[in-house]
């Protein structure tokens, strides 16, 4: 952009001659730093300040020169301030860097359009389950699903004949790194590590527990100490040949895990991560090939049962919620009516309508409790959208 | 609210903007001095620029009550280690695994960058995830396009820019408003033909009537002119249009837009269906496409010229990507005007590439029209300096076409990597985190 003109024209003939000691100084000091020799004549007879001042000069001009490279995108390639700053080698690392400052952020690619329509198909054509297309593919089970209902929109707005915005996603898709859908017969890189095991807030703790060197101390053991609960019996912890164990276990039964506590303080005893990670099957499949190096087939038989076995107990267990859910409620839907009556038992205790059965949260109208929209200091910002 | 987040020069203060004077702003950015400091001015200082760019657009009572002293974290893990060992080895000899002989450590020893952390609970911001999805060129304009209604969240109009997404949630911006945001502005001359065409929508369809009688016109004086022909001058401009660089102006592009499309009008008007040319763009295409087919079932398979260099151009933008695309472009239309000028050249021995080319000419000049209507200059090139600034976390997954996004999950850290944007180091992020942990020291 060129520099700022200025607007106002001086118009009193007489203002050279009025302040002719002031704005000789600066008429010739300000100008030659910055301007053209034209725009110093256009503003010979001006007594008002300079409308440039230093720091937009150096702006322009730092834009004009160094600044000049950010200006256009570089398709394929990332451009951003990193890349000025290094001066010499910018592929790298440093390259996806969008900050100089800020050593600990990196840009991560992103799916490119062809892996992202690969992901749609291998769900929805060829009904592969989500995990088994995050292994493959190395990609978060839950961006799996954000990238089915996004593709799924996506042609819902194409036929609806809605506006896209096409061009914008060639651009971004240029100025960003993406992750590419590999060729035929090479192999997938993967996206994002899929096996995330979130820190949980407990084992922040430091503790001091003392154990006989003789003894083997496991994740399992660990995990139990963490959360203060009392140490496994002898014959419990014999029948654990490996923590993994127990992740087929808690995905049959989620409440197999232990509880300690008592009321408020109940709470379940922190698994061992091998329990915890998003893809527990993962560590039995390796076991497996370690157990057995020679046998690939059945290694690879005995997993894709495995797989079948657990899918099948989760789906188990989710139909058992929804059977509960169901029995809990009733749904009236009367003919001619815009609406379902859900009719549910009230349950009647403290934490459902308070101590003295009046708390503003209870179910139904109480005599002398004000609505809650109508009590003061009330956020009315919805905390949910539901789907 | 009153609208403090100017990018002023004087101050320096870098914002959650992709202009240009933030861009400067963020090249000359110091952290604030520590020599000779108290830990208080440290804090302080660190506070003031932080909070600059996180969330300015929430009051400092609000951002205290979001502040979590927790920041989550992540540790990928590997599948074939926890495999190999059940955790006896770590915790083996006095408790922190057996001394290797060699000395390095069995599990990799990468520092969490905690405190670049500090300002996670202002990303589940409506605005600020917006501004994240590169949908906005700011968090102002994001919050404007919120409130003025243009933002969905899982299918309902959201007005609350301050809603707070929760994993799973979807949001959506309309694409009109994403590429007016993003997208070069108008010019002077732009504005005022677009002005024009929204005042007087009668007499631009008058004229757009008269435009298409003076077509029919010229298909009259020239009944028989060959297909071919005009087919040729097509693939000439098709072919100047795909292989224009950076260099040249808009202006001048938009001109050989305009005369392609004239073109495009005239071969389609000389075609049986002359409805076709009232239609939509769509439609236009579609008939233009498969008349191309028909030609090209005519043609016999004959390679003509061997010469041709393989590489094409993919696109105009990587056409400019440098100076050997240009001068590969430069052959091949050289060798298209050859092609050209021998009169034995039939119009249906056009070969793969070329078709290609005028494919992707028309598919161009589809997706992307010249429409003075739009609030943004068309046809739509990113805006200046937008570069810069463009990444995208990964708690996000965008879809570009439709301009919406979903809300994985809370940002977390990782070994050597903190999910939330952040152009501050560690000198500014760890006295920030330490500020608004004070009172629970």
């Amino acid at each position: 952009m060129a520099p700022r003109i200025q607007s106002r024209s001086v118009s009193n003939t007489l203002l050279p001659y009025l302040t002719s000691t002031s704005s000789s100084s600066s008429t010739t000091s300000v100008p030659s730093l910055f301007s053209t020799p034209s725009q110093c004549l256009s503003r010979q007879f001006s007594a008002t300040a300079a409308p440039q001042t230093k720091l937009r000069r150096q702006m322009f001009e730092w834009l004009s020169t160094e600044g000049a490279a950010l200006k256009h995108h570089i398709p394929g390639e990332t451009n951003y301030l990193t890349r000025l700053k290094q001066r010499g080698g910018s592929d790298g690392p440093d390259s996806r860097r969008p900050f100089p400052n800020n050593q600990n952020f990196i840009s991560e690619p992103i799916l490119s359009e062809e892996l992202r329509n690969e992901v749609y198909n291998r769900v929805v054509t060829k009904g592969q389950s989500v995990r088994v297309v995050s292994v493959d593919l190395g990609i978060d089970m839950q961006r799996i699903a954000a990238v089915v209902r996004l593709v799924e929109l996506e042609q819902r707005q194409r036929k609806q004949g809605k506006p896209l915005a096409l061009p914008y996603a060639r651009a971004i898709h240029e100025m960003v790194p993406t992750t590419p859908l590999a060729e035929q017969g090479e192999r997938q890189q993967f996206h994002e590590p899929i096996n995330d095991l979130p820190a949980h807030p407990l084992t922040g703790t430091q503790i001091f527990y003392p154990v006989p060197e003789s003894r083997s101390f496991t994740r399992v053991e660990a995990g139990r100490v963490f959360s203060a609960a009392p140490a496994m019996e002898h014959s419990e912890a014999g029948a654990i040949s490996h923590p993994s164990d127990l992740a087929e276990k808690i995905i049959e039964n989620p409440n197999a895990t232990g509880w300690v506590g008592k009321g408020d303080n109940r709470r379940q005893i922190l698994q061992p991560a091998d329990v915890r990670i998003p893809h527990p099957h993962l560590v039995s499949l390796e076991r497996d090939r370690i157990t057995n190096p020679k046998e690939r087939l059945a290694v690879a038989d005995a997993h894709a049962k495995r797989l079948e076995r657990q899918d099948a107990a989760e789906k188990r267990r989710r139909e058992r919620a929804a059977a509960r859910r169901e029995q809990m409620q009733t749904i009236v839907s009367p003919e001619e009516s815009r609406f379902d009556y859900r009719i549910k038992d009230t349950v009647y205790t403290a934490e459902t309508t308070g101590k003295d059965g009046r708390a503003p949260w209870a179910i139904g109208r109480r005599y002398g409790v004000p609505h809650r929209d109508r009590t003061r200091g009330e956020v009315k910002i919805p905390t949910r959208v539901d789907a | 609210m009153r609208n403090r987040a100017s990018n002023t020069l004087s101050k320096g203060k870098i914002r959650q903007s992709w202009s240009k004077y933030n861009l400067y702003n963020l090249q000359r950015f110091r952290s604030p001095p520590t020599t000779n400091r108290t830990f208080f001015q440290q804090k302080w200082s660190a506070k003031a620029v932080s909070r600059a760019y996180h969330g300015e657009q929430v009051r400092e009572g609000q951002w205290k009550r979001m502040f979590n002293h927790r920041i989550r974290s992540v540790i990928p893990m590997n599948a074939s280690d926890l495999a190999a060992d059940d955790g006896s080895l770590a915790s083996a000899g006095r408790g922190s695994g057996l001394e290797t002989k060699d000395g390095d450590a069995t599990y990799q020893n990468r520092r969490i960058p905690y405190t670049h952390m500090a300002f996670a609970p202002l990303e589940r911001r409506l605005d600020v995830a917006i501004f994240r999805a590169l949908f906005a060129s700011s968090a102002r304009q994001a919050r404007q396009f919120v409130i003025h209604g243009a933002v969905t969240v899982n299918g309902q109009k959201m007005r609350h820019p301050s809603y707070l997404l929760n994993p799973g949630d979807l949001f959506q911006v309309e694409p009109d408003r994403v590429m007016f945001a993003t997208g070069t502005p108008k010019d002077k001359a732009e504005r005022r033909e677009g002005r024009l065409a929204q005042r007087k929508p009668e007499g631009e369809e008058e004229s757009k009537e008269a435009e298409e009688e003076k077509v029919e016109e010229e298909s009259k004086e020239t009944p028989k002119e060959d297909t071919k022909e005009t087919l040729k001058a097509l693939m000439q401009q098709a072919k100047s249009i795909m292989s224009s660089g950076k260099d040249t102006l808009p202006a001048k592009r938009k001109q050989e837009l305009r005369g392609f499309q004239k073109a495009v009008r005239r071969v389609l008007s000389r075609s049986a269906s002359s409805t076709v040319l009232t239609d939509s763009l769509e439609a236009q295409f579609s008939e233009l496409t498969l008349l191309l087919n028909a030609k090209r079932a005519e043609k016999k398979p004959e390679k003509k010229d061997e010469k041709k260099d393989k590489r094409r151009s993919d696109d105009d933008a990587v056409a400019s990507k440098g100076d050997e695309d240009v001068e590969v472009s430069s052959k091949l239309s050289e060798a298209f005007e050859q092609a050209a000028q021998g009169n034995d050249v039939d119009a249906s021995e056009l070969d793969d590439e070329e078709f290609d080319t005028l494919k992707r000419a028309l598919v161009q000049m589809r997706d992307n029209p010249i429409d003075n209507t739009k609030p943004y200059a068309t046809p739509w090139r990113p805006r200046d300096y937008m570069s810069a600034f463009t990444f995208i976390p990964r708690y996000l997954e965008v879809n570009q076409n439709i301009c919406a996004a979903v809300y994985l999950r809370h940002p977390v850290a990782r070994p050597g990597s903190a999910e939330v944007p952040t152009p501050f180091g560690e000198s500014v992020a760890t006295p920030a985190y330490g500020w608004y942990l004070r009172r629970r020291w």
